[in-house]
């Protein structure tokens, strides 16, 4: 983040290191990510994340960072599509060595080999199949809780039973920069992303997120101002 | 090289008639002829040894007093081939991949220490050579007092042939057995993550015995030193004295290794007495040795040093070094910082996830050279070796730029693409159509044609749904990757 540009409102409750310290802080309860994804929270063990969002918006990319920030042990991402390409979760400094790619499109296996890598894995990143059950959904993050395991759920074109998650994180749009009729490449994103849930403290709101291909994911603003809904818990 | 009977042989034990040794759990350790010829057999609880033979003399098992003895067969067979390691007295494990060439082969190497242990110990020894120290052991055991010597050929076909009781963890073996598991070569046969699956780290640890993959006797050295010294000003004269301090060096000892998550397989200790001579002795365990285990070892060695035949300790100890000489044995050395527990855990969860997905279904990957992303990566199944054909060092013109694509099909996907002019203005996503917002390319990609590969352009194409990294080969457009 810029040092010229002075901290929104909405970074004030998210960055550390930018609450004035005369205010009494009552942010959200997760930590915050140490490395990549500044002022992207980071589950507490055993807390669930839902990223939803259409193939493009970013959400696989967002769901790497959100690991990376688990540096004590090995991180695990269950690939249903099979197309999770390891060099993005390597640019976001997740080290080879700690990353293991768990292949499974059966629906019941997809359930136990879930379960099996909460067991031992220092968070995982779970894409959920179209034919999941939602009761074997609330019983992953029912497993979670309770193994102390943080958990990202990534559905595929289906819904997460709502209730279980304490950050759900939707990507609404996404715009590229460097790219213009033929010339240059692709080289930085902007992700409008709705965040909401408990971590949210019951509140949703609208955050836009910078990534320029590092693990250097910024919360750039809070462009949406705050909505307020009915509280979720 | 193992001596049976040796807790029968320090002074007191019973010689001629029906003795046996038990340990402190009460099992029987060791008997003597005529309490093997009465029906008495290692492992037998105390009260029904003597339930067999109620005349045997029992006594209990004091290693440091064996140990008084024993020191002089450490040195004679440390004369000859050095690195000896004790596991416990009447028990060592001599590496002797060097010593092999030295005196010309495996036969006459035997011969040598047989001719020099004969003459201290007289019979009563067995002697197994093998590739590791577990097919040694066995080997030895497999043993009679006329055929002392047993030199195994191929260790994989020597553990095949073995109950499954050699792997010496009664929680499984049991199981093992009601499975129709009875042999080391019908576990072996299993598949690895099947074992891990149902039985955990015990089961794997049985597994790898069972297929010949044990620890070697003088394996790497540890990265830092993380040897405790005591020095002592006034020396210590007394063996009680040296033994307390002993214990407070040995949780010292412990403490630091489970800092970095390990354990000591084995530990040198090593005496300075006054007078400037050191003496050092390696002790192995085929399980961690932990703060008691390490501090009785230490007592043991110096008693056989002080007692035992030799120059002792003269003047007194000033100086106490333990040394860890081993942190392997679970499989891997631990990384500075990793939790040993975690780590366990998570090789088991990995294990059970992958015994689920199957072994092709559990992936890592290595970065390697190429120009495509999928060129870019080496997957392997967890738990083997990555093995690169490509540089990933090595300069790659023309490799697509970063950011990479996060979500890269395993072989390219048909895509839709509206052209306008020659400029892509839609692309097809599921069955609507995105209007083209900007794009980069094309870029030439011309293959290796000497392998048949067509060229192709690639495109970035970038629209309100994202951007996608696609390839025009001949008349059709096909999806490389998506910037999720």
């Amino acid at each position: 983040m810029s040092d010229q540009r002075p901290a929104t409102s909405y970074e004030q409750d998210l960055l550390p290191g930018t609450r004035s310290s005369d205010t009494e802080y009552r942010g959200p309860s997760t930590e915050y990510a140490a490395g990549g994804g500044q002022g992207l929270p980071v589950l507490a063990p055993g807390q669930v994340a839902v990223l939803s969002g259409e193939p493009g918006l970013g959400m696989t990319r967002l769901g790497l960072v959100m690991l990376s920030g688990y540096t004590d042990g090995t991180v695990a991402y269950l690939d249903v599509r099979g197309w999770l390409s390891p060099i993005a979760a390597w640019e976001v400094g997740i080290e080879p060595d700690r990353l293991v790619i768990a292949r499974c499109r059966e629906v019941v296996r997809w359930g136990r080999a879930t379960a099996a890598l909460l067991d031992g894995a220092a968070a995982v990143m779970a894409e959920v199949p179209i034919g999941a059950k939602d009761a074997s959904i609330r019983k992953l993050a029912s497993l979670a809780r309770n193994r102390g395991t943080p958990l990202l759920f990534r559905p595929i074109d289906r819904a997460i039973p709502a209730g279980i998650a304490h950050l759900m994180l939707e990507a609404r749009e996404i715009t590229w920069t460097g790219t213009v009729e033929g010339h240059g490449r692709i080289e930085q994103r902007k992700t409008r992303i709705i965040a909401s849930g408990k971590a949210m403290k019951g509140m949703t709101r609208t955050i836009e997120m910078e990534d320029d291909g590092s693990n250097a994911l910024r919360v750039v603003s809070g462009v949406g101002a705050t909505e307020t809904r009915s509280a979720t818990g | 090289m193992w001596y049976p009977e040796w807790a029968l042989r320090r002074p007191g034990a019973p010689q001629d008639e029906p003795g046996q040794a038990v340990g402190a759990d009460g099992r029987v350790e060791a008997v003597n002829a005529a309490a093997y010829a009465a029906g008495i057999r290692r492992g037998m609880r105390r009260g029904e040894a003597e339930g067999i033979c109620p005349p045997v003399t029992t006594i209990e098992r004091d290693h440091s007093a064996e140990m008084i003895a024993f020191e002089q067969v450490v040195t004679e067979v440390e004369a000859l081939v050095p690195k000896v390691e004790i596991v416990e007295p009447g028990l060592i494990f001599v590496p002797v991949s060097g010593a092999v060439g030295y005196y010309g082969g495996e036969g006459p190497l035997v011969e040598r220490v047989v001719k020099e242990i004969d003459r201290i110990t007289g019979d009563g020894y067995r002697i197994g050579l093998a590739d590791g120290p577990f097919a040694a052991k066995h080997a030895a055991a497999g043993t009679t007092g006329d055929a002392p010597v047993h030199i195994v050929e191929d260790d994989a076909s020597f553990l095949a042939s073995l109950d499954i009781s050699a792997i010496g963890r009664e929680e499984v073996v049991a199981t093992f057995r009601w499975l129709g598991i009875t042999t080391l070569g019908e576990l072996a046969r299993l598949p690895g993550s099947a074992i891990a699956s149902r039985f955990g780290a015990v089961g794997l640890d049985a597994h790898r015995l069972a297929s010949g993959r044990d620890r070697l006797p003088n394996p790497r050295e540890l990265p830092v030193d993380l040897a405790v010294v005591e020095r002592f000003s006034p020396p210590l004269e007394d063996l009680e004295q040296a033994a307390f301090v002993a214990r407070a060096m040995a949780s010292r000892l412990v403490q630091a290794l489970a800092s970095i998550g390990a354990a000591p397989f084995r530990i040198v200790v090593e005496a300075e007495a006054v007078d400037g001579t050191t003496r050092s002795r390696t002790w192995r365990s085929a399980d961690p040795l932990d703060d008691r285990a390490i501090a009785a070892r230490v007592r043991w060695q110096l008693r056989a040093w002080i007692d035992g035949v030799g120059v002792g300790i003269r003047g007194g100890l000033a100086a106490l070094r333990i040394e860890p000489a081993d942190l392997s044995g679970v499989g891997r050395q631990l990384s500075l910082g990793e939790d040993a527990r975690a780590a366990s855990e998570t090789h088991r969860a990995l294990a059970e996830t992958q015994a689920i997905v199957g072994l092709d279904g559990l992936l890592q990957a290595h970065p390697q050279g190429g120009r495509e992303p999928v060129d870019r990566v080496v997957w392997h199944r967890w738990g083997e070796t990555p093995v690169r054909v490509r540089d990933p060092e090595a300069p790659w013109p023309g490799r697509v730029p970063g950011p990479s694509p996060a979500l890269v099909p395993p072989d390219p996907q048909p895509f839709h693409i509206e052209w306008d002019g020659g400029m892509p203005v839609r692309v097809r996503l599921g069955s609507r159509w995105v209007t083209v917002r900007s794009w980069a390319g094309p870029w030439r990609r011309v293959g290796r044609w000497w392998k048949g590969e067509e060229t192709g352009d690639q495109y970035q194409i970038v629209t309100s749904a994202g951007a996608f990294l696609c390839e025009i080969k001949g008349e059709q457009t096909w999806l490389v990757g998506i910037y999720d």
